[in-house]
């Protein structure tokens, strides 16, 4: 069967940040069928759609820079295949781009984040996130899995971390970050924040996290 | 502009069940509308959303420019936990505006096992609980579903409940209150108006008397209430409003497709069966209408799977029309055709050859008894050579896992009828045994599931004693003791929480403060197992002088006045007594298309039922 890989750039922000990734694909399954996008079902006894993503996002995080890629088995311009999407898509989640793949997921080396952390005392926070960054290491726990054992394990990230900015504001502090992405040394958002925090006098009251940018190891953009 | 709750979702369970913004939810303008409707359903998202008359009750009242009705559910208990602790009152998903903002506080009654629920949403709702503590026009708290047959257990929160089925008689409701809201009348100047419409049930309208025995004396009728309460019913299933659209989820649901309704009401009327009297007459939608509806929803919601929807979809007059108009398009759009609900008697080759084209899931017979004698008593009319034969049919079309639905405690059952139950499964074994091309190597499977008989209002078991919590338990032992074979598994329900069905079911008013007495003693989510409370619920009983076992374990005499007979399903009371009578002789009845036994529910639907050529 000849089939055209294609890949969607989508944004997932707001109140969608609370769907998590095996809802994300079954409401992207979904979304293709209403838009009726000639798509390419996997043979055998029960087809289901070709989809898959460049890596999952962690619920709770938004997101500027998801994709995911689909085959097709007819024609379709890629304008005309945004907007059938983007009007079959619930609210809070935009259609950016549809293009010809350039670079494999697994090329993704780098992800740029922007986390507004609230708290009462922006002052001694913003104080604490920076003596955090000023040590020689930053330990987080990882859950890991030891065969079928699920294990804790503590890995220094302060090598994952590439840029960071940190400035304050009336109702907290705002970071903005670049770390290691991609399959071997992806770095959590959330796991970041903890370590970043656990020590800081104040308590953050909520967080918000945007996944600004993927990108290759040489600086430019995934596309 | 972030609300407040948003925030709370990080860190519960599934928070994609709280936020809202599935494709398909309705968001307006809430200046542009004349009345809100936050429609609830008291238990989990995914149960509620996958309930089909929520559905189709959101689309109606979102069809109108000058109402907007929203979702709400049950939070779950670590959800509630932080909205309590937040001070977050329980809203309505599409705005995220606090219920009691709202006109109209619509609950849908599914099951008894759900009403601690619709008192613990009230209060997260900063709703008074009580109908008469809520003194302004609105919000008013309606109820409707299969259970506002007999909400007598409900009446004291509740200011109306809609009997009968709710398309025509929402629309109605809206445009009064629109009314009455730009009059700005009273409360109880709007539910004197609310009570002369048909099907329209005022609680507080009807004065409740009890003998010294505690059974009901009188229900009396005051200011515009009507004596008898007749329930709605749609004439013509082919013209009346279906959605086009669903609210699609996030997140898995019960049951996760589009549905398409095929009918309503039901033929058989097995003598058990509440939703097989409560729903007559039979009106039958057309195949083509099914079809279109089925496909419309299809294209809008991206489903993959379409479920026809009855309540036994085999006896539907047109369905070896409708299922190859259905098959014409849906596999090309790889789209799976599911079929629940079907009969072992009238289960077809040539429906086979056609499941066979769909595919493959468990098969599940509900013989409901283990022997003929039972069988005959409660009328299913199906005969073990059915069971068996469909059985053998199954087999041979490659089925390896047969379920078998029972029923434990109906009346006149006895230790040999239970017994029955385990050797009809084996027989069902020894079926697959025989069968010479069983695929090689793989065993075979029956699940046996056990239910526990509740009476219920409407059935000709109306009067009946339920068993008792300990002669389930004896039955259930005897049971176990008669299966011999490792190929059968056994599963039942707790026997307690049917015990509290039953006394629900069949309740009076008395059991107002029982409710409210077990919620505040932490009783919610009785449906679960895991959060279901029986020792606060009968300290609830104590503390109130109720005695549970006069609703759930006595026998009514037939003179006797029920707590539901102000309210008018069509049936005859009657038709229901001499089918009661039929049961104790083990004698069945015919279905409604051999033969009509003039139940009387066609009277509410200008004499018209389907099942009648």
């Amino acid at each position: 069967m000849q089939f055209n890989e294609v890949r969607i750039f989508f944004t997932k922000t707001g109140m969608a940040k609370y769907i998590s990734h095996l809802d994300l694909m079954r409401c992207m399954t979904r979304a293709l069928r209403r838009a009726q996008i000639p798509l390419w079902y996997t043979e055998g006894y029960n087809p289901h759609l070709f989809m898959t993503f460049a890596r999952p996002l962690p619920l709770g995080v938004e997101s500027l820079c998801e994709s995911m890629d689909i085959r097709l088995v007819g024609e379709m311009t890629f304008r005309e295949m945004k907007t059938r999407l983007s009007d079959a898509l619930p609210r809070d989640i935009t259609v950016v781009r549809v293009a010809k793949p350039v670079h494999k997921p697994t090329e993704i080396a780098f992800a740029d984040y922007e986390m507004q952390l609230y708290t009462d005392d922006p002052a001694a926070l913003l104080q604490a996130m920076e003596t955090r960054f000023a040590a020689d290491t930053l330990p987080v726990l990882k859950k890991a899995k030891q065969g079928k054992r699920r294990v804790e394990k503590e890995t220094d990230i302060k090598p994952n971390i590439l840029a960071f900015d940190l400035a304050q504001h009336d109702d907290g502090v705002t970071l903005t970050v670049r770390v290691t992405a991609g399959d071997q040394n992806n770095v959590s958002p959330a796991l970041l924040l903890d370590a970043l925090t656990e020590n800081a006098p104040v308590a953050v009251k909520h967080t918000d996290i945007l996944k600004r940018r993927v990108l290759l190891a040489n600086g430019e953009a995934f596309c | 502009m972030r609300k407040e709750w948003e925030y709370l979702l990080d860190g519960v369970q599934k928070p994609a069940r709280y936020t809202g913004g599935e494709l398909g939810s309705v968001v307006k303008d809430k200046a542009q509308v004349k009345v809100r409707y936050a429609f609830c359903f008291p238990d989990s998202y995914e149960i509620g959303m996958s309930h089909l008359g929520m559905k189709i009750l959101y689309g109606l009242v979102n069809e109108r420019a000058d109402a907007w009705c929203e979702r709400v559910f049950a939070p779950w208990v670590d959800m509630e936990e932080k909205m309590r602790a937040n001070g977050v009152p329980l809203y309505a998903l599409e705005s995220g505006d606090p219920i009691s903002e709202f006109d109209l506080i619509g609950f849908t009654l599914q099951y008894e096992l759900s009403y601690s629920n619709v008192l613990n949403m009230l209060d997260l709702g900063n709703v008074p609980l009580r109908s008469r503590d809520r003194t302004a026009l609105t919000p008013l708290v309606i109820g409707g579903g299969p259970c506002a047959c007999n909400p007598e257990p409900l009446a004291d929160f509740f200011d109306i409940f809609l009997p009968g089925e709710g398309e025509e008689v929402t629309n109605e409701l809206i445009d009064l209150l629109i009314a009455h809201k730009e009059k700005g009348s009273t409360k109880l100047e709007f539910l004197r108006d609310a009570a002369k419409i048909e099907g329209v049930y005022v609680p507080a309208f009807y004065d409740v008397s009890y003998h010294a025995d505690g059974t009901l004396k009188a229900v009396t009728p005051k200011e515009t209430a009507p004596a008898k309460v007749k329930k709605r019913v749609i004439a013509d299933l082919d013209s009346v409003y279906f959605p086009k659209q669903f609210v699609v989820p996030f997140v898995d649901v019960v049951h996760d497709r589009a549905v398409a309704e095929v009918f309503r009401g039901c033929i058989r009327g097995c003598r058990f069966c509440q939703a097989g009297f409560i729903y007559r007459p039979i009106r039958e939608k057309s195949s083509d209408t099914v079809n279109r509806q089925a496909k419309a929803l299809c294209e809008s919601t991206g489903y993959d799977e379409i479920s026809l929807c009855s309540l036994s979809t085999s006896d539907y007059s047109e369905v070896e029309t409708l299922l190859p108009q259905l098959l014409s398009w849906a596999p090309d759009e790889k789209i799976n055709v599911s079929l629940p609900s079907l009969r072992v008697d009238n289960f077809s080759e040539s429906l086979m050859e056609e499941l066979k084209k769909v595919r493959k899931s468990g098969l599940t017979f509900a013989p409901e008894a283990g022997t003929q004698r039972l069988r005959d008593a409660i009328n299913k009319n199906v005969t073990e050579e059915e069971v068996l034969g469909t059985a053998a049919q199954a087999f041979r079309g490659g089925w390896t896992s047969v379920k078998l639905y029972f029923m434990m405690g109906l009346p006149t059952e006895t230790l040999e009828d239970v017994a029955g139950i385990a050797e009809l499964a084996q027989k069902v074994v020894n079926e697959f045994y025989h069968n010479p091309d069983k695929p090689k190597g793989k065993g075979v499977t029956v699940s046996v599931s056990v239910a526990s008989f509740v009476p219920k209002p409407f059935t000709p078991f109306q009067w009946e004693p339920q068993d008792t919590m300990e002669q389930l338990a004896e039955k259930q032992k005897h049971l176990m003791e008669s299966v011999h074979s490792g190929k059968i598994r056994v599963s039942w329900h707790q026997p307690h929480t049917s015990f509290l069905e039953g006394v629900f079911a069949r309740g009076d008013r008395k059991l107002c403060d029982v409710l409210e007495e077990a919620w505040k003693r932490g009783c919610k989510f009785d449906g679960w197992d895991e959060f279901f409370r029986f020792d606060d619920w009968m300290q609830a009983f104590e503390a109130c002088g109720v005695d549970p076992a006069f609703y759930a374990n006595r026998c009514r005499d037939f003179s006797e006045l029920l707590p539901w007979e102000h309210l008018d399903y069509g049936i005859r009371r009657a038709f229901l007594e001499e089918e009661n009578r039929r049961a104790h002789e083990s004698v069945t009845s015919p279905n409604c298309r051999q033969k009509c036994s003039a139940c009387g529910a066609a009277r509410l639907n200008g004499g018209h039922c389907d099942a009648i050529q």
